[in-house]
C-alpha cells in the first residue's frame, strides 16, 4: 500500500482513539433522572430581577434553556464551539454596548456554554446581564 | 525591499486569508499552515514574517480586534522560524507534515496560554480542555493536507517564483 495512505491511515486511527477517550473521560456528564432546579434572569439595565423553579428530567442546562424557550424569552446564537445565550426575557444584549449575558452556577462563574453545564438537584443558574 | 517583492508580499497574504476563509465552514480545517511552510520554505523566512504581519493584520481589519488575535502575532511567526529550522535537515514533506500536526495539537495550549495572561489560569485551564477536540481535528487535518499538498504546492511556487523574478 502507499506509504502516505499508511500513514494518513495511523493517524486517523489515533485520532479516532484519542475522540473516543476524550468522550469518555473528559466530556462533562449529565446526570440522570428528576432535578429541582432554580434560574434567575438579571437585568439591571431593565430593573428585572426575576427567578424561576423547575422540575426537569433534562440533563444540562441548554435542553431546559430550550424546552422554555418562551416562557424565559431566550433567544440563542449558534457557534462551531457550541451554543451562546445572547438574550432574556425578551432582552437581547447588544455587543455594541459590550453587553452580554453571564452565567453563574451557584454563585460561581460558569466556565463553559449552557450545552456543557450539567443540571444537578438543587442548583440555581443565574442569567446576569453584564458589560466586557 | 524592492517595490516587486512588497506586490508579492500583498498577493502571498491575500491568497492565505481567502484560503482561510474558503475553508472557514470546516471548524479548524485550513491552509494556512501548509502555505506558511511552502512560503518559508519557497521566499525564506524573512518575506514569510512579513506575510505573517500583513495576513494577521487583515484578520484584525476583518473580526476586529480581540485577545486572540495577539497571539496570532507570535504563533505564525513561531512556525516559520521552525520551518526555517528544518528546512536545512527534512528531506521530504514527511517531517512538515510532523510539524504541523503538532502545531494544530497544541495551537488550543498555545492560546489557552495567552488568554490566561488576561483572564487568569482557571479561564485558560477551561478554554484548552473544552478546546482539545477541535486541536485534535486541527492536528490531524493538518497531517494530511500537509502530507498531501506541500510538495505541489512547493513546486508550483517555485517555479512562478522563478518566472517573477526572471531567475
Amino acid at each position: 500500500m502507499n506509504k502516505k495512505l499508511i500513514a494518513i491511515l495511523s493517524v486517523l486511527v489515533v485520532t479516532v482513539l484519542l475522540f473516543v477517550g476524550y468522550k469518555t473521560f473528559l466530556s462533562p456528564k449529565g446526570v440522570e433522572g428528576q432535578k429541582a432546579v432554580t434560574i434567575q434572569v438579571i437585568n439591571k439595565n431593565e430593573d428585572v430581577d426575576e427567578t424561576f423553579q423547575y422540575n426537569t428530567d433534562h440533563e444540562f442546562l441548554l435542553e431546559l434553556l430550550e424546552e422554555k424557550e418562551e416562557e424565559l424569552g431566550v433567544t440563542f446564537e449558534h457557534y462551531d464551539i457550541g451554543t451562546m445565550v445572547t438574550g432574556m426575557l425578551g432582552y437581547v444584549a447588544n455587543p455594541e454596548n459590550q453587553e452580554y449575558f453571564h452565567v453563574y452556577i451557584n454563585g460561581e462563574d460558569a466556565m463553559t456554554g449552557p450545552g456543557e453545564i450539567p443540571l444537578n438537584d438543587g442548583d440555581t443558574y443565574i442569567f446576569e446581564l453584564k458589560n466586557y | 525591499m524592492r517595490i516587486r517583492d512588497i506586490a508579492l508580499i500583498g498577493i502571498l497574504s491575500a491568497i492565505i486569508t481567502a484560503g482561510k476563509l474558503a475553508l472557514s465552514f470546516i471548524p479548524n480545517v485550513e491552509v494556512v499552515t501548509l502555505l506558511f511552510i511552502a512560503y518559508t520554505m519557497v521566499f525564506g523566512y524573512k518575506k514569510a514574517l512579513l506575510i505573517a504581519v500583513v495576513f494577521t493584520t487583515t484578520e484584525i481589519f476583518i473580526y476586529g480586534f480581540s485577545t486572540w488575535l495577539l497571539g496570532y502575532y507570535l504563533i505564525w511567526p513561531i512556525l516559520i522560524m521552525v520551518t526555517e529550522l528544518l528546512k536545512k535537515r527534512a528531506k521530504s514533506e514527511y517531517g512538515y507534515a510532523i510539524i504541523g500536526a503538532i502545531f494544530g495539537y497544541t495551537f488550543g495550549f498555545f492560546f489557552a496560554v495567552v488568554e490566561s495572561l488576561f483572564y487568569g489560569v482557571a479561564y485558560g485551564w477551561v478554554y484548552w480542555i473544552r478546546g482539545l477536540l477541535f486541536d485534535l481535528v486541527h492536528g490531524t487535518s493538518n497531517f494530511i493536507i500537509i502530507l498531501i499538498l506541500l510538495k505541489p504546492i512547493v513546486d508550483i511556487l517555485n517555479r512562478l517564483k522563478r518566472t517573477y523574478y526572471g531567475v
